[in-house]
């Protein structure tokens, strides 16, 4: 698909990762609707992108604004899929006898915001792919904790599951000519990741990567952008990782 | 029916060409699920080069009903 020309909607895509993504996106000349919860951020948006207030996790938000980007360009072709919060809990932590064991309402929380969001923005986007023929794309950010990272339970289950139905919707959406793929970063040097990493935690995963450091937004950011010019590519899971493996 | 018209239907039901006629239904066919449904629109779509529209898609469950709509789309499926 060519980008330039076509209407893209990034969700999470106020900072961080997102606004990565949103701006690259702009600047090879997609329209741009970035979609985030965080109103402090969407006012800071840089110029040529246009933000809109949207929760993933409520269904009839994002139908809202699924039909106001269709009613106000005529059209939606990409569907970046970023939102999410990363997320670590022990399933054990032998130190809190009390409550030793991962609390299942952040287990839930977390594949609320990181998997069951995924599901409801894209249904009300291929909704209007399918019904105005659109042969859009959609790229599902996952992450390297699909594999299972220790640590994270929750978290990687639920990036496990985004790989899964995004194989799923590269297979039932075909037909369409919709195509489904997904990027799943590896460490990559943002907020987010200074947030719910420790710096000794930063320094032991910057060693273990061959390539010896974070990943940049930018290059998660060009690997979303490749996967959408490929019109073959369906149904991929695509590594940014730097080589490291979990 | 020509056989261009039951050729597709047989390649996207996985039926043979002499079961199908307009009488057969939706309900008497095991593999004409709604993901068969979403295929039989892309291919006549495609194929037919029309635009099927949800009240269409509905209707389609019959041959005869499939029939019915492509005539008003000005699709002639002959003998």
């Amino acid at each position: 698909m060519e980008i330039r020309g076509a209407v893209s909607l990034v969700t999470g895509g106020a900072q961080g990762l997102g606004l990565a993504i949103a701006g690259h996106l702009a600047d090879k000349g997609s329209t741009v609707v970035v979609a985030d919860v965080n109103a402090d951020a969407l006012a800071r948006l840089p110029g040529g992108l246009e933000g809109v207030r949207m929760d993933v996790t409520i269904p009839e938000e994002t139908k809202a604004v699924t039909a106001d980007i269709l009613e106000r360009h005529g059209r939606l072709d990409i569907l970046v899929n970023n939102a999410g919060m990363i997320f670590s809990e022990p399933f054990v932590n032998i130190m809190n006898p009390a409550a030793m064991m991962h609390d299942y309402g952040h287990f839930r929380d977390s594949l609320r915001v990181n998997l069951d969001s995924v599901f409801i923005v894209s249904s009300a986007a291929v909704e209007q792919m399918v019904r105005r023929r659109i042969k859009g794309v959609i790229v599902n950010i996952s992450s390297i904790s699909a594999r299972g990272n220790e640590g994270q339970t929750a978290y990687s289950a639920a990036k496990a599951g985004v790989n899964a139905m995004t194989v799923a919707w590269s297979k039932e959406l075909g037909r369409w000519g919709i195509r489904c793929n997904a990027v799943a970063p590896g460490f990559i040097d943002t907020d987010s990741t200074r947030g719910a990493l420790s710096e000794s935690i930063v320094k032991h995963v910057q060693s273990s990567t061959p390539l010896r450091r974070l990943g940049r937004p930018s290059e998660v950011a060009q690997a979303v952008a490749a996967i959408i010019e490929n019109d073959f590519l369906n149904g991929v899971v695509f590594d940014v990782n730097g080589g490291l493996i979990i | 029916m020509d056989k261009r018209f039951l050729a597709l239907l047989s390649e996207v039901f996985g039926l043979r060409e002499c079961d199908i006629h307009p009488g057969l239904k939706k309900a008497d066919v095991g593999t004409w699920d709604s993901l068969r449904q979403m295929d039989l629109v892309t291919t006549l779509e495609r194929e037919y080069e029309v635009a099927l529209d949800i009240p269409d898609i509905l209707r389609m469950i019959s041959v005869a009903g499939i029939l019915e709509v492509l005539q008003e789309k000005g699709v002639v499926v002959g003998n």
